[in-house]
């Protein structure tokens, strides 16, 4: 027990305390969790609830789009996918809340063959404005079918996700760090590693043997998965399926979160979420200029740190060693890892070019490159 | 019937063609998705309100109005915020999606959520095709297609318009031939404020004003742009025609069609794309280092 | 010296792609720039007409962004390297670039007419486009076919084409061989012979050495960023280190 405790000490330092990002981010989460119990407050919950779920419809956006590239202007889809299902499932057969949220968020894995089947041969561009559409055209199809979806009221009067405030927000936060750490371990895996060379480049990745449609068909599940845990918590949370849940709006507050925070870093995602979703609900003290004052300050705040905030507070308080790329607290002076010094301005290298000795090299007459 | 279905066809087609060609110009030349692009529309729908029934202005001086103020807007937004996030294109995607939020607010706090209208600048009908049409509506459809000519002759046939063509090409070699790459963006950003903003201040008086008007023309654009060929002016062209003609129909043919237009019009560029991915006539960006 | 370009060295990031490089144009030379693949021969030419500068403008504040520059580039008595590059190119310096870069959607005569962009006396125009369709009649046959679909060596001439259009008093091609079969080869550099004898000042970088001998007045050896050896065909031709570690050519001259 002892040698135990001890072990867990060392992870914990060896781990955690040595990066200053990571340690602010334990005692976050720290917090969060432990918060609650010493102040109670239900509006307080609510918003904390939401801001984990929030949180991860945001991962699952970056897992998609930043680290797979495709950039996913259509999240929402997913969402409200599950939100639907989970619904329907809930309110026209009765299903309790563990069968309903997973059977909503596989509901969103089909969703997200839909969405990438078509998506495969697309590209850049072209990919997140076709995304875009899906949304759209089952907005369309909520409106068609009203008996069944409700059309614009949407379906309400879900069963709570949990008998009090204090349980629903338990449950909020621990689906919402499992599915984060889990979204974060995918992108350390393996797979993640494939998932990165697709982004970085697809041709490539393909020469080297990688089967890179059904990779992104993967990741498009994955992500759908993700967000439909999302979409289905949040029906239950708010104990009503709209079409507000499939709004372009939606789908742009995924992106908005991400980007604030720090694109392709997953805790980037978080971060957004934790600091503008809570951000919104304070400025409802001037109700008026609530989301002028909110889109203003994304605006302001990615103008001087375009790429995210998490990255620019990690910039400054972290420093990649030249040699290995293992990061380093601002304060050391040598690697952690490798014991290069950190202080010093890099040695320019020149390019070394073909060699050229003994014969070859210029033809003299045939192509070169 | 079929003559209604023709004019109105005809109206969304040059709307929609003069949205989508300035978006596909912006994307071009200064490659950069443009969401706020429809915003600016519904800024100059407002200047038009703002001019003739607050201050009673003569109607065409709130056009030149909407018009100069939109374009300065799109100019210095772009100056400012953009450019010089150019690298980064994600950012760049959210700069412009809080720039049209910003915007959208800006008009909430000012004019309110209500349903706002400005007056005709003529009076009558006429008949067209056996349609009765209001003197209004053939008005705004021929200055749209003017307007669309005039775009095109300004593209096709002078140096500004082929410093355009060839920057949305190559911006490298352009710069090699003496094309400022950045100056060329700047005026092609203007270019396609002034087409949104004279579409939005034209098309006022027959629409209701209200600051959420931006939403669901962005989806059509960016079906239109992306069904014809994003940066191909042809493909914006007849990628308006294409669904304008059939948001038209199925508002015609099918009962309550008109709830979900929008979603069979994305529809149809879903289908588009499955068949041709780089839409109608995409353009290959030549690769930059 | 038309152009003359002083200590310079470029870096990306860390690595260097120019390392103190010295290069002397005197008006009316065709001057040759050899060297094996990865040299920095591209980055040299990009340098000078300003693109490496526009590139770090471009891309300021992410990690492709960080390139240095040092050195000096003068050209007709002017320093040129803080310049932008349509800047560059009004002093009358040109740049035929590296995989010929035509603008693919524009037709021939399009592409013409951009390169004219700084013409704006009509007359001129007209005269330069016609010493441009007798140099390459192909060119004319062609004109309003889009660029993108003409033949490799089609699109080669137009490039040079283009550049000719510029009005330029220095031109810079970049391996106009790569990918011609050749017959087209030397079909191509008779023209680039004929360009320079009508007294235009020519920065020519090539890939084949033989060619670009026979041509040029005089040459500069570019290997590992650095410049090796410089000197008259001739000269270079006849050093045995030259011949051995640079030219691939073993064995003494022979003939
Ligand atoms: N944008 C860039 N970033 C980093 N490295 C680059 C960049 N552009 C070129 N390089 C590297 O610089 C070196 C020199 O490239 P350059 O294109 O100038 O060579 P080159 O002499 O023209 O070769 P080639 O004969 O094959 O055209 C190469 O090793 C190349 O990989
Ligand atoms: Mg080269």
């Amino acid at each position: 027990m002892r040698r135990y405790l001890a072990y867990l000490w060392r992870e914990f330092r060896g781990e955690i305390l040595v990066l200053p990002g990571r340690t602010i981010l334990f005692s976050a989460t720290a917090i969060l969790l432990i918060l609650p119990l010493l102040y109670p407050h239900p509006y307080l919950l609510r918003i904390l609830a939401l801001t984990f779920i929030f949180a991860i419809f945001a991962a699952s956006w970056d897992l998609l789009s930043g680290f797979v590239g495709q950039l996913n202007l259509g999240h929402a889809i997913f969402f409200g996918v599950a939100a639907y299902a989970s619904a329907i499932l809930n309110l026209r057969l009765g299903l309790p809340i563990i069968i309903t949220i997973p059977v909503g968020a596989v509901a969103a894995v089909v969703a997200g063959l839909v969405v990438g089947i078509p998506c495969l041969r697309l590209k850049g561009q072209y990919l997140s404005l076709a995304t875009l559409a899906f949304p759209v055209i089952l907005m369309g199809l909520v409106f068609m079918f009203t008996e069944f979806t409700g059309g614009e009221l949407g379906v309400s009067g879900l069963t709570r996700l949990a008998p009090t405030r204090l349980h629903e927000y338990y449950i909020s936060a621990f689906v919402g760090v499992l599915s984060i750490l889990a979204i974060w371990k995918i992108t350390d895996s393996k797979l993640g590693l494939v998932l990165h060379a697709i982004r970085e480049d697809e041709v490539a990745a393909r020469a080297s043997g990688i089967n890179t449609s059904q990779y992104k068909l993967i990741a498009f599940c994955l992500s759908g998965l993700f967000a439909g845990i999302a979409g289905g918590l949040y029906a239950h949370f708010m104990r009503i399926a709209g079409p507000q849940s499939l709004s372009m709006l939606t789908s742009f507050q995924a992106i908005i979160w991400t980007i604030f925070g720090g694109i392709a870093t997953i805790y980037g995602a978080v971060v957004g979420v934790f600091v503008l979703f809570p951000m919104l609900e304070v400025l409802r003290v001037a109700p008026e200029i609530r989301l002028l004052l909110y889109a203003a300050i994304i605006v302001l705040v990615l103008r001087f740190m375009p790429e995210g905030l998490a990255p620019w507070v990690v910039d400054r308080l972290e420093r990649e060693c030249p040699r290995c790329k293992e990061h380093n607290a601002f304060t050391r002076r040598e690697c952690r890892v490798c014991g290069t010094p950190l202080r010093v301005p890099l040695q320019k290298t020149p390019v070394s070019g073909e060699h050229m000795s003994g014969g070859e090299g210029l033809s003299a007459s045939q192509e070169g490159g | 019937m079929l003559g209604n279905l023709l004019v109105s066809t005809l109206m969304s087609a040059s709307v929609y063609a003069m949205l989508a060609v300035g978006f596909s110009l912006t994307f071009g030349v200064a490659r950069i998705i443009n969401l706020a692009h429809t915003a600016f529309y519904m800024v100059a729908s407002y200047i038009i309100f703002t001019a003739t029934m607050k201050m009673g202005l003569p109607l065409y001086v709130g056009v030149v109005a909407a018009v100069s103020l939109v374009v300065l807007l799109a100019m210095v937004t772009y100056k400012v915020l953009v450019d010089p996030m150019r690298e980064h294109e994600t950012t760049v995607l959210i700069l412009t999606i809080g720039v049209a939020l910003v915007l959208q607010e800006l008009m909430f706090l000012w004019f309110g959520g209500y349903f706002r209208s400005v007056p005709t600048a003529v009076e009558g009908f006429t008949t067209l095709l056996g349609v009765r049409v209001s003197y209004q509506y053939v008005l705004t459809i021929c200055v749209l297609i003017v307007t669309l000519a005039l775009v095109w002759l300004l593209l096709m046939k002078t140096r500004l318009g082929l410093a355009i063509r060839a920057t949305a090409q190559d911006r490298e070699i352009a710069n090699v031939m003496g094309m400022s790459d950045s100056r060329t963006a700047t005026i092609t950003v203007g270019i396609a404020a002034a087409l949104a903003a004279i579409a939005g201040a034209i098309v006022a008086p027959l629409f209701i004003i209200e600051p959420r008007i931006w939403l669901s023309p962005l989806t059509v654009v960016l079906a239109i742009s992306v069904l014809g060929g994003l940066g191909s002016l042809k493909g914006s062209i007849l990628g308006a025609v294409i669904i304008a003609l059939s948001e038209n129909l199925v508002v015609f043919l099918v009962p309550q069609g008109a709830f979900f237009k929008g979603a069979f019009s994305l529809l149809i560029m879903i289908v588009v794309l499955l068949i041709r991915p780089e839409g109608l006539y995409g353009v290959a960006f030549e690769e930059e280092r | 010296m038309l152009l003359a370009v002083k200590n310079l060295t470029v870096c990306y990031d860390t690595a260097m792609l120019l390392n103190d490089v010295s290069l002397n144009v005197a008006t009316g030379e065709l001057v040759g720039v050899v060297g094996p693949n990865g040299a920095g021969k591209t980055t040299l030419l990009r340098t000078i007409a300003g693109l490496v500068r526009w590139e770090r403008e471009c891309k300021r504040g992410t990690k492709a962004g960080n390139i240095t520059i040092d050195g000096e580039i003068h050209f007709d008595g002017q320093r040129i390297d803080k310049l932008p590059p349509d800047e560059i190119a009004r002093r009358g310096l040109v740049l035929c670039p590296e995989r010929r870069r035509p603008f693919r959607e524009l037709s021939v005569l399009d592409n013409l007419r951009a390169g004219a962009y700084l013409v704006k006396d009509h007359r001129v125009f007209q005269q330069s486009l016609e010493s441009v369709y007798t140099m390459f009649p192909i060119l004319k046959a062609r004109a309003g076919q889009v660029s993108g679909t003409l033949s490799g060596g089609e699109q080669q001439m137009l490039a040079i084409a283009r550049a000719l259009m510029t009005q330029p008093k220095l031109l810079c091609i970049d391996e106009p061989s790569t990918g011609l079969s050749p017959k087209i080869r030397a079909e191509l550099f008779a023209k680039i012979r004929e360009i320079a004898k009508s007294g235009l000042t020519v920065l020519l970088v090539e890939q084949d050495v033989s060619l670009a001998f026979s041509l040029s007045t005089r040459n500069y050896i570019l290997s590992h960023s650095k410049v090796m050896a410089e000197g008259t065909s001739d000269e270079l031709m006849k050093d045995e280190k030259v011949r051995q570690s640079y030219l691939g050519l073993a064995g003494p001259a022979s003939a």
